[in-house]
């Protein structure tokens, strides 16, 4: 996020696009009803009907996979109207021309027919983003999620920045991240391309600073992605994999693909508290102890690096994992010895320039926000004050592309996927938990009560959903959370993966991430045997 | 004999302040912290069941390795052992490039900046990345 | 407070009590903490807390596994109502849990606590919903058909992350009627309205001791202190019954025949 969770609470305007916050992010939603009932405007686009959508000035269900198209009507409407922040455009950004040229192609009933979107819901939203500051966006993987991902997120930045709402207070981009620590494990270089603090491993000071601090030459080549991973598997070149703390089988666009591709290698090491069903394929598995049995720190959505403390000793034989990385370090012939996570953390905060002004001590129980560079330094609530990181924020030019599949006769709908409240990711923590489980014990499939009534199927009988893919079967949810001719798909529940459906071809070119959002799929009846 | 812990919930990315009431080295319940910065004393559901998934009967209690097809709990010695010297084979076989590591979004950010270094300095490769695309 | 450490100190040397639950401060935050014999020296730093948590319910659980300690509690006068109405529920004996007064409300604030600061209200919320600091006169001042919908915007908000019952301190069933089926249909967000929020209203009359708890915990800012003190008045009015003053059992939860006697003419054993 560019800006602090708190800070929404007195925002003027709230734009929400692709994201469920009350089931997903339900303390940040908190702040999003404080700030409506404050007086902000709120907005809400989702291709679902969600529970913010109730609350919204102008909720609006845009086709799946068509953000780039309404992201762009709206500026096409500001600029139309002449409510863009010109002062800001020219002082603190590059490349509006192209921009504005490329925007004249979106007008209104353009933008209708791609995102089903009326021209006079699209005008009331422009109107309210662009004359209410400070204006914050919120996102999560309902706009990263597609093959235009990473388009989708230039785009809001496009917009953020027409309106002048980067670098303010209550204003800016911010994406929610969806596991306790993405942010950290990004932070602390879990990515093929940079070390800690994203410093690039092909630099070559950011190169020689780290070989000499862990007293080995590093390899400068970019390291492969996970979905560069699994195809490296595929043919053969990628022969080990050690997997910590994830479960990739379930989480995977395509689980068969992925699970043919895993047969390939010769060595399986997977670190975890459950049996996942990556684990039940491994040939080694260490088993790691939880975040109330160990020390440490991680790093929320608003870039809060926050400690948490031991609450009791690990369960049987359990290691923390940090201890485990270290056994294995050490038996491969290279020492790692460290008192403990303290310690370790010292070491992150002299090669991290964005960390290098915290220490546990210092972190108490409130925690600090990077960038923190020394000592003195209060932590950043907001990023791009008066300038942005780069110097200039720059306009990227984005036009709208279909996803990778749209339906047609054989698969006539658009199949979603996301999470519902009571249940997290692939469902091996909250599965476990009692109060979680009684809330939503299986998996399902909502279904828009006009397509039910055509396929004559009641509420809770069993259907069956197919994609080019697979097929799987999942009790119907009969309800107008989506639109006919849309389904939907909760990912938590193994024994209905949605990863059977889903695509792993269609990838971001960029980031790769999969178009979990969009797939073509089949309804279908289950004729009793 | 009874304290309470200050924690991170473990769930979504906003960071909300947690205190697990600990009884003789059990966790009774989760409560929030109510002058936490994020949450101000308030947790969704999944925040209000964190301890749940600790103690689950699921948990492994130990290491495994898979002998004969099938997975047998075994000493930290020996499932160490074995995963370090396959792993040096591997290396040694098909370079550093041939191994993969995944870092996660739910560990620690020493663990993980552990497990990076791991991957760049004790095996040689950059093929590291988490699953936060998924 | 030097008095109050004294005593605290007292009591844990004597054996009055085994534990004493009070506050502390740690890296700026006062944190619930257990004070007993083994770490004497440290009732120096104990605190009374801004932040209110229910001591009486984290003595109550520790009391489930540990039936045999005595806790000593610093104690409000919420604290004094809730020990009552768990006392006559049979979750606390008598004796097992001791209380340390701090008097703080209604009229003698010597003590700072959050229900006496009520929070700021936007006037979206005053326009559409329920102004959080109403008391029941000043909501019935309300036109009545008005009442209904406000109710139900502030529901609509409700993220189920059960924060009411779970931070009560008078919250205790085994079986809860929110998790029932029945009276609450399982769904998705947010959850069956108003039935939710009434089922459990229904459940505070004769057991909510007004300590505000459960509001401090609502994500979504439910009125829902205002909610239990118009439950609660019903009891009184109709009853006379005014919850957590004494140790008379409410009646709504006479079971079986028999007169409603306090808990120690019964002298029943707890389950």
């Amino acid at each position: 996020m560019t800006n602090s969770i708190a800070e929404i609470e007195d925002s003027a305007c709230i734009f929400v696009i692709g994201s469920n916050t009350t089931a997903c992010h339900p303390l940040v939603a908190r702040r999003i009803f404080r700030a409506k009932e404050k007086g902000a405007a709120l907005l809400v686009a989702d291709p679902r009907r969600i529970q913010l959508s109730l609350f919204a000035h102008v909720a609006v269900q845009q086709r799946v996979g068509s953000d780039v198209a309404l992201l762009n009507g709206l500026m096409h409407l500001i600029l139309k109207n002449g409510w863009e922040d010109r002062e800001y455009i020219a002082e603190r950004t590059e490349g509006f021309e192209e921009v504005e040229e490329l925007l004249a192609d979106y007008p209104p009933d353009r933008v209708a027919a791609i995102t089903g979107v009326a021209p006079q819901d699209l005008a009331r939203m422009a109107e309210l983003y662009a004359t209410r500051k400070p204006a914050a966006i919120l996102y999560t993987m309902g706009i990263t999620q597609h093959t235009t991902g990473v388009d989708n997120v230039k785009a809001i930045c496009n917009l953020a920045m027409l309106t002048g709402n980067v670098g303010f207070a209550s204003a800016g981009v911010n994406p929610l991240r969806g596991q306790n620590n993405v942010q950290g494990a990004c932070d602390m270089g879990g990515l093929p391309n940079v070390f800690p603090g994203y410093q690039a491993v092909n630099v070559p000071e950011n190169n020689a600073k780290f070989s000499q601090a862990w007293g080995r030459p590093l390899s400068d080549k970019p390291g492969l992605t996970i979905m560069e991973m699994v195809k490296a598997m595929e043919e053969g070149r990628l022969k080990a994999l050690y997997v910590v703390g994830e479960n990739p089988k379930l989480s995977d666009p395509d689980m068969n693909h992925l699970r043919h591709a895993m047969k390939n290698l010769e060595l399986l090491i997977v670190q975890d508290l459950f049996l996942s069903e990556t684990a039940q394929g491994a040939d080694v598995v260490f088993a790691a102890a939880s975040t109330a049995e160990k020390e440490g720190t991680v790093t929320n959505t608003e870039r809060r690096c926050l400690r948490f403390y031991q609450a009791i000793e690990p369960l049987g034989d359990c290691l923390p994992d940090w201890e485990i990385i270290c056994r294995l370090a050490t038996a491969m012939g290279y020492p790692m010895h460290y008192t403990g996570p303290e310690e370790i953390f010292r070491e992150i905060t002299r090669l991290t320039p964005s960390y290098a002004g915290m220490s546990y001590e210092r972190l108490g129980l409130t925690g600090l926000q990077w960038p923190c560079p020394t000592p003195e330094h209060p932590g950043t609530p907001f990023l791009h004050r008066d300038r942005f990181t780069r110097g200039r924020g720059k306009f990227h030019p984005v036009s709208y592309l279909d996803p990778a599949e749209l339906p047609d006769e054989e698969y006539p709908y658009f199949l979603t996927t996301g999470r519902m409240f009571a249940h997290y990711h692939t469902g091996t923590m909250t599965r476990v938990s009692p109060h979680l489980d009684r809330e939503q014990p299986t998996g399902y499939v909502e279904i828009h009560p006009d397509d039910a009534a055509r396929l004559g199927i009641a509420e809770g009988e069993t259907v069956a959903v197919a994609s080019p893919r697979g097929r799987l079967e999942a009790p119907a949810r009969i309800c107008r959370t989506v639109r006919p001719g849309n389904l939907f798909l909760p990912i938590h529940f193994g024994e209905n993966p949605t990863n059977v459906l889903t695509s792993a071809e269609a990838l971001d070119p960029l980031a790769k991430i999969p178009e979990f959002k969009v797939s073509k799929a089949r309804l279908e009846k289950v004729q009793p045997s | 004999m009874y304290k309470l812990v200050p924690s991170i919930c473990s769930y979504c990315g906003t960071g909300c302040g947690v205190l697990f009431e600990v009884l003789d080295h059990r966790i009774l319940g989760t409560l929030p912290l109510k002058t936490h910065p994020v949450n101000e004393g308030r947790l969704c559901l999944k925040g209000w069941s964190l301890h749940e998934y600790v103690e689950s009967d699921m948990r492994l209690t130990g290491p495994y390795l898979r002998i004969n097809g099938r997975l047998h709990q075994v000493t930290w010695e020996r499932a160490i052992g074995f995963a370090a010297r396959r792993l040096t084979e591997i290396v040694d076989r098909y370079g550093p490039d041939s191994v993969g590591v995944l870092a996660s979004a739910k560990i620690s950010n020493e663990e993980n900046y552990l497990l990076q270094k791991f991957a760049r300095a004790v095996v040689g490769t950059n093929n590291v990345d988490h699953c936060a695309r998924l | 407070m030097a008095e109050l450490k004294d005593l605290v100190r007292q009591w844990l040397e004597s054996g009055r009590v085994d534990l004493f639950l009070g506050y502390k401060e740690v890296a700026g935050h006062p944190l619930p903490y257990a004070f007993s014999r083994d770490n004497l020296e440290e009732v120096a730093e104990l605190m009374v807390s801004p932040a209110r948590y229910s001591l009486e319910k984290l003595a109550a659980n520790i009391l489930k596994a540990r039936p045999g300690l005595r806790i000593g509690l610093l104690a409000r006068d919420c604290t004094r109502r809730a020990v009552n109405v768990l006392t006559i529920y049979n979750q606390v004996e008598p004796g097992q849990v001791e209380l340390l007064d701090l008097s703080c409300c209604p009229s003698r604030p010597q003590v700072s606590c959050s229900a006496l600061t009520p929070p700021e209200v936007g006037e979206v919320k005053r326009a559409l919903g329920l102004d959080n600091r109403l008391t029941p006169e000043q909501f019935e001042a309300i036109p009545a058909p008005e009442r209904l919908g406000r109710w139900l915007y502030e529901f609509q908000k409700c993220l189920k992350c059960y924060g009411c019952r779970d931070i009560c301190p008078v919250c205790f069933c085994r079986e809860c009627s929110l998790e029932h089926g029945e009276l609450v249909e399982p769904r998705d967000l947010p959850p069956e309205v108003p039935m939710f929020h009434w089922v459990r209203a229904v459940h505070m009359a004769g057991r909510c001791i007004d300590c505000g708890l459960c509001e401090e915990a609502c994500p979504v800012d439910i009125p829902l202190r205002l909610l239990y003190r118009l439950t609660n008045r019903i009891v009184r009015e109709l009853f006379g019954y005014d919850t957590g003053l004494t140790l008379t059992r409410p009646p709504f939860s006479v079971l079986g025949v028999g007169p409603a006697e306090p808990r120690e003419a019964a002298g029943g054993k707890g389950r």
